[in-house]
């Protein structure tokens, strides 16, 4: 009987998703220390490039566009997603309700980052047809379309990924979905620069994801109650 | 006082050591054939006994389990305590003493209704016979009057009985009404206990079936044979019908039953047992396991035998990979087996390599020859090139399909000489009609580049390979159906690619090459290109001469006898010739007996060895007496394994059709589609049966690139794919990449629609639209659905003419040609949602979440209005097939 516990307990082990073993752990944190930092983008930046609107002008041409797949501001990276990939336990994780806006033929964010298991709720303003095209492998793929009266379409990302959004009406808008692991994930704003708050004492692993350059890591020790710098740069391969 | 005849001594011996000795050898022999009959000659009793002991150990440690958990289930235990006190107050206190009476009186009740029954059946007899007598004196014309008073009287007496035993029924029903009713409770309980129990209690029937019960005593069950007779499948040698005996699963006893996956054999489950042992299968219960797995079915005496490992016996046990090569017999469309991949992958490689050439094959004699027409070699190919590339064609293409014949020199120029001589008159005749291209200039880097961007853009790439390592369709793990033309200058000059990819029929109009339809420019500037591909040949010496010599050419007639050339290339004298190479209809069954391993004593003597190596090196069983003329293909391990497979299916059987799989018009329609399908690469450009799309790698973008196939029979209309396999025309005009003309004839179109509907299960290919009947609210409502305020259609589909805004790439199909080309059924399907059925499509779906105020906000509704105005749109489109159409 043991020995039939025993290989029971190997096989529920075993085919137990590696997910769930792996799974993070929220409560309340007292002494969180914070990471904060620069994405730095090495070499010469590049020049916007401006995106030319070849489709529904009277809407989509109000406002100028610039090629959002590579934003160097100061020297630095805007819409890097900075998160941390390894740890356990730390503050409370809850699923959000997220927004992203389609307005004027442009998703905004560009990069909407938020934490796994939230519903994102795609919005259409621009009284034209849209459609949400995504290119995910996690999660199964969508491709639904937004019709003038359909002023809100809202999806659920049930698995951590990066997920490429694209409308195939207006070929130039493209965005991503950062469905994140755990609630420390910080997109770098205009400056280029990030934060993640709360973060209890210990050394992870810290992951800059950007859709053009990769990924980069590296390692960072918390103290209680103390903020930690780190600069990452990344560049062209 | 001696007696005669008498001898003391004698009658004083003792024989009872001999008595001894003769018993006890009997009772040692009889104990021994005991043993030898119970025992030794039944092995499989021993590994039953074993099953059943270990399915009952499983059985009992799952029903611990289960146990266990009900246990700690205080729901389970309430209802336990429930039951318990309900049964315990129905044999104490008040109900016990209502329920002894209830049952005391329903036995009283049934004595009385039985007393009745009883009479009423016999006044009823009585009446029977009352009658028959009646009758008979009708008929005998004698008195009946006292007769009729018996009848009367009887009909009297019936009368005032049956009222009596309906209430006695009644009565009866009543009290048996009271009891169920007094029991009801109990019953509930039952039934929801042994609801939450089913888990646990389905293993005890499973402890139950591998034990009997001898009294108090369970032992396992006994074993015995367990067979299948398979009647008919067989054929003895004077080809009558014989039943085959298949006892396979006395040992390998669970192999239809999940949860034995990862016991030792002969305990373990078939693998993807759910798919392949399923009833729509290969129910082994029909099939039994020999079917597919060979051996020697009938014999348990010992595993070896069982497994058919023994001399003499013919059908050995094929193991793993091996059990495949049984699909065919009774599988026509063995492309479509997700388990039998290298069967498959055998059979690819046997169509396309060329083996046909040489060898007839049942069910594989209309494959067209694989190589070029060599009708007019001499105007198309470089001399010295020719005589290499006939010498090792290996060394100028090391995945050609045209295999090694070691030639030596000599022979290689002689072959040359016979072929140049051979297609003189008619390509002189074409080098006449067709001068060097005017404007070509060798080496124009400007037109070269064009060239190239060009030979990208319209799709060469589906097909041929443009520099080292580029590929489309690749045959086996490595050969090339079609040639890599990285060093095409060597082969060929400017001359002939020019005409040649303007329109490859013009010179050669059996070719399986496709027009693109190139104008004269772009031919220019893509022959330019190809001419920088390579350098050309080094001329051999005096290599004019030798080709020209009278002596070589019939010298070269001769080779190109011996080793068959015409199998594969169509040869000018030599169009009556036959096949070279042995018949390999029933090379599966070929006993060792038939096989000539020549002088090779390192070789194994099995089928398997002696077909590995002949594949491998095919001239290897040579000797000094023997040639042996079949080239050397230069095959990986993997083609060698799949091709084996293959070759083994090709067996001497008749299987009959009540053990077969679908063998119908259809089925024929797709192999054979699916043949010429290959022959012309259509999957170099289109995934198909999700396979192949080779050149989609190319591309970015892959709205650029061809479309995939798959599910095309239920797509499209079958006569507007018949038009366009023979007229392509630009259905996608922002496409670069063109879909050639190929010139198909009649009958290959044909046989390309039915292979698209076969796929597809089309039934009935043509259907009718009635335009009569589309409601005008439907055209209405679609109306409004189509318009910028709602689904907005036209932002990417074009329209006739009018064209969408924005950049061609972001188009979609011209909706005016729906009408002639789209299935009206498909059409819905594909609005329900377009992802299902091309996954990955830029339609997005629309539906569910059509809008509220139109139709009443059904979506179904909507789509129908959307197909019928869709299919309405092209009424009025030039080009429409006028009138309305036929369609599915």
């Amino acid at each position: 009987m043991k020995k039939a516990m025993l290989v029971f307990l190997v096989a529920a082990l075993v085919t137990l998703p590696l997910s769930s073993l792996l799974a993070y752990e929220g409560g309340a944190v007292s002494d969180g220390g914070t990471i904060s930092g620069v994405v730095k983008f090495k070499g010469a930046a590049p020049a916007p490039k401006k995106v030319e609107v070849t489709k529904d002008k009277e809407v989509c041409a109000k406002t100028a566009k610039n090629d959002p797949t590579l934003i160097v501001s100061g020297g630095n990276l805007v819409n890097a997603v900075v998160s941390i990939t390894d740890i356990k336990k730390g503050k409370k994780m809850a699923p959000q309700k997220v927004t992203m806006d389609q307005n004027g033929c442009e998703y905004k964010p560009h990069v909407l980052a938020f934490i796994v298991g939230s519903s994102v709720d795609i919005l259409n303003p621009d009284g034209i047809l849209h459609n949400v095209h995504s290119y995910s492998k996690a999660n199964s793929p969508f491709n639904m379309a937004q019709p003038k009266f359909k002023k809100t379409i809202t999806v659920k990302i049930d698995k951590p990924e990066a997920i490429s959004v694209k409308c195939d009406v207006h070929g130039w808008m493209s965005g991503w979905l950062f469905a994140a692991e755990n609630p420390y994930f910080s997109v770098t704003d205009n400056s280029g620069s990030f934060k993640l708050t709360d973060v209890p004492p210990g050394t992870y692993t810290l992951e800059v994801w950007h859709e053009t350059l990769g990924k980069v890591s590296q390692k960072v020790t918390v103290k209680a109650k103390q903020e930690a710098k780190v600069t990452f740069e990344m560049e062209k391969k | 006082m001696a007696v005669r005849g008498y001898d003391e001594n004698e009658e004083k011996k003792s024989y009872g050591s001999v008595f001894l000795l003769g018993t006890s050898l009997l009772v040692a022999v009889s104990l021994w054939s005991l043993w030898d009959d119970n025992i030794t000659r039944r092995p499989w009793k021993k590994f039953q006994t074993e099953f059943y002991r270990l399915d009952y150990r499983k059985a009992k440690a799952a029903y611990d389990e289960e146990d266990k958990k009900l246990k700690a289930d205080p729901g389970y235990q309430d209802l336990v305590k429930k039951l318990a006190a309900a049964e315990d107050s129905l044999t104490r206190g008040e109900l016990a003493k209502k329920l002894k009476s209830l049952r005391a009186e329903e036995a009283r009740a049934t004595v009385r209704f039985g007393d009745l029954d009883q009479e009423v059946k016999f006044i009823k007899s009585e009446l029977e016979e009352a009658w028959y007598e009646y009758d008979h004196a009708v008929q005998q014309g004698r008195n009946t009057k006292r007769y009729q008073e018996t009848i009367q009287e009887l009909e009297k007496e019936k009368a005032k009985v049956d009222p009596q035993l309906e209430a006695a029924r009644q009565k009866r029903e009543q009290l048996k009404e009271e009891i169920k009713n007094l029991d009801a409770g109990i019953k509930e309980l039952e039934n929801q206990l042994s609801k939450m129990a089913a888990e646990r209690d389905k293993w005890i029937r499973v402890m139950e079936n591998a034990t009997v019960n001898l009294g108090l005593l369970s032992i396992y069950k006994i074993p015995k044979i367990r067979q299948i007779v398979l009647d008919e499948f067989d054929r003895n040698n004077f080809d009558e019908p014989t039943g085959r005996v298949d006892r396979c699963q006395t040992c390998h006893i669970a192999a239809n039953r999940p949860g034995f996956e990862n016991e030792p054999q002969p305990f373990r489950t078939h693998s993807r047992r759910e798919v392949l042992l399923a009833d729509s299968a290969h129910s082994p219960d029909k099939f039994g396991c020999t079917v597919c797995h060979e051996g020697q079915g009938a014999a348990v005496n010992s595993v070896r035998q069982a497994h058919g490992e023994v001399s003499y016996w013919e059908f050995p046990l094929l193991r793993g990979a091996k059990a495949q090569s049984s699909c065919a017999s009774c599988h026509l469309d063995v492309q479509k087996l997700q388990d039998a991949p290298l069967l498959a992958q055998g059979q690819r490689i046997f169509e396309q390599i060329g083996c046909t050439g040489c060898h007839l094959v049942q069910g594989y004699e209309n494959i067209p020859k694989i190589g070029p027409s060599l009708r007019r070699i001499n105007a198309k190919a470089d001399a010295s090139w020719m005589v290499r590339w006939i010498a090792n064609s290996h060394n100028y293409r090391p995945q050609t399909r045209m295999p090694n014949f070691s030639f030596k020199e000599d022979e290689a120029t002689a072959i040359a000489a016979y072929l140049w001589s051979a297609s003189k008159e008619e390509g002189d005749k074409w080098l006449e009609g067709h001068p060097a291209p005017a404007g070509f200039r060798e080496g124009d880097k400007e037109m070269a580049a064009k060239g190239k961007n060009l030979a990208e853009a319209v799709g060469c790439k589906g097909c041929h390979g443009l520099a080292e390592g580029e590929a489309s369709t690749v045959l086996g793990k490595e050969k090339e159906i079609i040639p890599n033309l990285k060093n095409i200058a060597a082969k060929v000059g400017p001359r002939w690619i020019y005409y040649w990819v303007k329109n490859p029929r013009d010179f050669s109009p059996d070719t399986r090459m496709p027009s693109l339809r190139l104008s004269d420019q772009e031919a220019l500037a893509i022959t330019t290109y190809l001419a920088t591909l390579g350098s050309k040949s080094e001329a051999i010496a005096g290599i004019e001469e030798k080709l020209g010599d009278a002596k070589n050419a019939k010298r070269g007639e001769a080779l190109v006898r011996k080793y068959g050339c015409f199998g594969c290339h169509d040869i000018p004298g030599m169009e009556k010739e036959s096949r070279i190479g042995v018949e390999l209809s029933t090379f599966g069954s070929k006993t060792l007996e038939e096989l000539f391993f020549g002088n090779r004593a390192d070789i194994r003597h099995t089928w398997d060895d002696w077909t590995y190596n002949k594949l491998k090196t095919p001239r290897i069983y040579a000797t000094e007496r023997i040639e042996q003329v079949m080239p050397q293909f230069n095959l990986a391990e993997e083609d060698i394994k799949a091709l084996r497979i293959l070759l083994a299916s090709f067996r001497d059987k008749k299987v009959p059709s009540r053990y077969t799989a679908d063998r119908s018009q259809r089925a024929v329609q797709v192999v054979e589609g699916r043949r010429l399908m290959h022959q012309y690469n259509c999957i170099g450009c289109h995934e198909i049966e999700n396979r192949g799309g080779f050149i989609r790698k190319y591309y970015e973008n892959p709205a650029l690139a061809p479309p995939p196939l798959n599910g095309e029979g239920e797509k499209v209309q079958s006569h507007w794919l018949f038009g366009f396999l023979k007229e392509p025309i630009p259905l996608r005009p922002w496409l670069n990449v063109r879909m050639p003309t190929f010139n198909f004839s009649d009958q290959e179109a044909n046989l390309l629609i039915g292979f698209f509907n076969g796929l597809s299960r089309v039934e009935i290919p043509y259907a009718y639209f009635d335009d009569r009947k589309v409601p005008k609210e439907h055209l209405d409502a679609a109306r409004i659905l189509v318009s910028k305020e709602y689904f907005n259609c036209f932002s990417c589909h074009k329209q006739g003419d009018k064209n969408p805004e924005g950049p061609q790439e972001g188009w979609a199909p011209d909706l005016n040609l729906a009408r002639s080309r789209l299935n009206p059924n498909w059409i819905i399907k594909w609005l329900q949602d377009p992802q299902k059925v091309q996954p990955g499509t830029k339609m997005p779906s629309f539906f569910p979440g059509g809008p509220d105020n139109i139709m009443g906000g059904k979506d179904e509704k909507q789509i129908e209005a959307l197909r019928d105005y869709i299919v309405m749109l092209g009424t009025k489109a030039p080009g429409a097939d006028g009138g309305r159409t036929a369609s599915r």
